[in-house]
């Protein structure tokens, strides 16, 4: 409703006359929060806006109707359901405005705010809206990992590394029911909800090897078939339905499982969806003039395509920008025009621009790449139409592990130990808000890995990075910039921010 | 770009002909950098073997160097020389990263183009392409692997590959029992003059991840048996190129029909 009122107030006071019909078309729109339990229909297409423009959100087969289906419907004791998280205004992600406008709306009553992971730690005074913080400021929810960890078979693996509370701002981390301490010791880490669209991207397997573990892909236990290693960010599930299940016991309190027909109505449903920005906020159409953005490119293309050896990264979606006819540019406006030019740049400067890369682990090491070694935004983001990795993409930025990671004083920070080698790049010890990979693997060679993600939908999703330390686009280019010293113009920036807001 | 050769390079180019002639070249040195941008993927590795002063362009090796440790480099000085890097170019080279620490070294280009990268031969096709295995009728066979020293790493667009070669065969073979015998390497050699040897544990440690690579690409772990072996001969099998002393760091896979 937030978005409508500010949609209805520029536009009429812009006066434009085009903005009547646009208003008519908007108020057409379902509403932006799809509670649990609702008795809605699923659109074909279901468009939203954001300050980027107009996201779409395709569902392959036609509309479906949500009442009794297990995605919407409230399965477990908090009264969350699978949408409550996978919003489709939020490219089936959640932004941190939406938790803001939820709390608002419900003055912090709403599913969302459950105690287990809607808040910073369930032992808070969950009235408060300080005991929200994270989710609230930074769309962050809290993922309690056992310690120590659990191999996909359920079996405790022995890390090969000590790990201790060095910050503990949200109190779960060395608490007596919550962290390395208690009865049944665990971990709290806090990450972003990852989008539930577009996922025969994330399930493809375009080879058969894992460079980054020097090994074939790794089997699921439940089917013995080999997997794509892209779900979640610590890769602590091998599939869909992995993910399902661990989502119902943890995000949803669900006291049972799942039931088989459940997880196939979710599953059948999220296979479905492609979610991608339609439409920029000057108005141009992403498919426009040649350009291939938006979803139905997604949804036609073959997934597991690796961009350096088929169609480069944003190659296909926006090649026909690069030099738009003396007719086309007839047909634009200034600001239409500059920005088309503008995503088209962006979409070089991804591809093109090298810089060196380094001790960055999932990159620089151990596969034998070189650290350093000079190559774009496009060595790691190499899935066509998509920007993910093609093979599974455990990689560590530096995101949530110092010194790269930015300061984030509301986030806990622990003390990692190598007990046997040290870490290639990092030494014996390493400080991290959030070891990601290695709270599955139990290797500090993993510490600080976070599984890439997809790059469409940006703009209907902020903040980014698994810890939602980049509130906006640019500030992803800008932490870019400083980790590895790329040397981006200012003119390059924008650029590849209006490319990823026109993802 | 027109190249310049600077008077140590242009002397270095004279001792060429000497040099491809002789033994394997093996010494332990720090890499250096050299930030040449011919492209993704084109900056130059460089090592200088102390005992000869020779500055060596290690950047053909599967696995490239780490600037913050030491590696000992393996190879053969290339029958053709392009001078992209400053360095007398090793073709076929091995890398091996060590334990140990370097200054980071980065040499600027100069007036060095680099090489525009290009795909290593042995790289591994996507699953979308379909494999045409070898027509039968087959016979006994053994697939080697190599590693790096001290590492049971399965290199990437190298061992990999490798597998990937052996996989397809063994797909279409269906042998009744497969060998699996990893190597170390243990013998005490002198290199730089520092005493170096691989440690026993990796002989059974690299049987054991190819006997798990096999599994993970759809064998029946019912017919893999694994053994070790610290005393490994050099191998002139697919992929050693020829290298007398990494062919030693090795897994024969042996299919038996």
């Amino acid at each position: 409703m937030f978005y409508q009122r500010r949609f209805i107030r520029k536009f009429f006071a812009a006066g434009l006359l085009s903005a009547a019909a646009a208003v008519m078309a908007q108020s057409l729109l379902p509403d932006r929060w799809w509670a649990p339990g609702e008795d809605r229909v699923f659109p074909a297409a279901l468009n939203y806006d954001n300050t980027d423009g107009t996201l779409q959100t395709l569902l392959a087969g036609g509309p479906m109707s949500t009442k009794g289906h297990a995605f919407f419907e409230p399965l477990g004791a908090n009264g969350r359901a699978c949408v409550t998280c996978h919003q489709p205004a939020d490219a089936m992600s959640l932004s941190a405005v939406t938790a803001q406008e939820r709390w608002q709306a419900t003055n912090g009553k709403d599913p969302l705010f459950a105690a287990y992971d809607g808040s910073n730690c369930p032992n808070l005074p969950q009235s408060e809206r300080a005991s929200h913080s994270l989710l609230l400021e930074y769309g962050l929810i809290r993922v309690q990992r056992s310690w120590p960890p659990r191999d996909w078979y359920g079996e405790h693996v022995k890390p090969d590394f000590n790990l201790e509370v060095v910050r503990d701002p949200t109190g779960c981390n060395t608490g007596k029911q919550y962290g390395l301490k208690a009865g049944s010791p665990s971990i709290s880490v806090y990450r972003r909800p990852r989008p539930v669209a577009n996922l025969k991207y994330l399930v493809a397997m375009g080879f058969a090897y894992d460079p980054k573990q020097g090994m074939p892909l790794a089997l699921d236990p439940e089917t013995g078939q080999p997997v794509s290693g892209n779900f979640m960010a610590d890769g602590r599930v091998p599939t869909l339905r992995a993910q399902m299940a661990d989502a119902a016991a943890t995000h949803l309190e669900m006291f049972n499982q799942l039931s088989e027909a459940q997880r196939v109505q979710i599953e059948n449903f999220i296979l479905r969806l492609y979610s991608a920005q339609l439409r920029s906020k000057q108005g141009v159409a992403l498919d426009a003039w040649g350009a291939k953005g938006g979803p139905q490119t997604l949804m036609e293309s073959s997934p597991g395509q690796l961009g350096s050896i088929g169609v480069p990264v944003w190659g296909k979606e926006f090649a026909a920008w690069d030099n738009p006819s003396a007719e086309d540019k007839a047909r634009l406006s200034s600001s239409e025009l500059a920005f088309v030019q503008s995503v088209a740049r962006g979409a070089k400067v991804f591809r093109d621009r090298n810089f060196l890369i380094t001790d960055s682990a999932g990159i620089n090491s151990p596969m034998g790449f070189g650290n350093p070694v000079r190559y774009s935004c496009v060595f790691c983001h190499n899935m066509a139409q998509m920007g993910n990795d093609v093979a599974p993409g455990q990689v560590d930025l530096g995101t949530t592990t110092l010194p790269f990671a930015d300061p984030a004083p509301h986030l806990p920070l622990f003390r990692i130990t190598c007990l046997a080698a040290p870490h290639p790049h990092y030494g014996r010890v390493i400080y991290s808000s959030d070891p990601g990979y290695a709270l599955t693997t139990g290797r500090c060679a993993d510490a600080g890995k976070i599984t890439l993600q997809s790059l469409r939908g940006l703009s209907a999703r902020a903040p980014y990075f698994s810890n939602g330390s980049a509130k906006t686009l640019r500030e992803v280019v800008d932490y870019y910039e400083r980790r590895y010293s790329i040397g981006y113009t200012e003119q390059e920036k924008q650029d590849l921010v209006n490319l990823m807001s026109a993802l | 770009m027109k190249i310049s050769l600077k008077f140590p390079a242009a002397l270095l180019c004279s001792l060429i002909p000497l040099l491809a002639h002789a033994d394997e070249i093996r010494f332990t040195s720090c890499p250096i950098y050299r930030d040449t941008d011919a492209g993704r993927k084109s900056g130059c590795w460089l090592t200088d073997d102390h005992s000869s002063g020779t500055r060596y362009d290690v950047s053909k090796a599967p696995t490239k160097p780490d600037w913050n440790y030491p590696v000992l480099v393996e190879g053969n000085v290339a029958a053709t020389q392009d001078q992209a890097c400053g360095g007398i170019t090793l073709d076929p080279v091995r890398v091996s990263v060590l334990e140990g620490s370097c200054p980071r070294h980065l040499l600027p280009a100069e007036s060095y183009p680099g090489r525009v990268f290009v795909l290593p031969k042995r790289n591994v096709q996507p699953t979308s392409q379909v494999r045409t295995p070898p027509p039968p009728p087959y016979s006994n066979s053994t697939f080697s692997l190599f590693f790096d020293f001290n590492s049971s790493f399965i290199v990437y667009q190298y061992d990999d590959y490798l597998l990937d070669q052996a996989i397809t065969w063994i797909r279409a073979a269906q042998p009744r029992r497969i060998v699996v015998t990893g190597y170390a390497d243990t013998g005490v050699q002198t290199v730089s003059g520092q005493k170096i040897a691989e440690r026993a544990e990796l002989a059974q440690l690299r049987a054991e991840k190819i006997q798990q690579a096999l599994i993970r690409l759809g064998i029946d772990q019912r017919i893999i048996k694994t053994s070790w072996s610290t005393r490994p001969e050099a191998s002139v099998a697919e992929g050693a190129d020829g290298l007398n002393w990494p062919s030693r760091r090795r897994v024969d896979i042996s299919a038996e029909l």
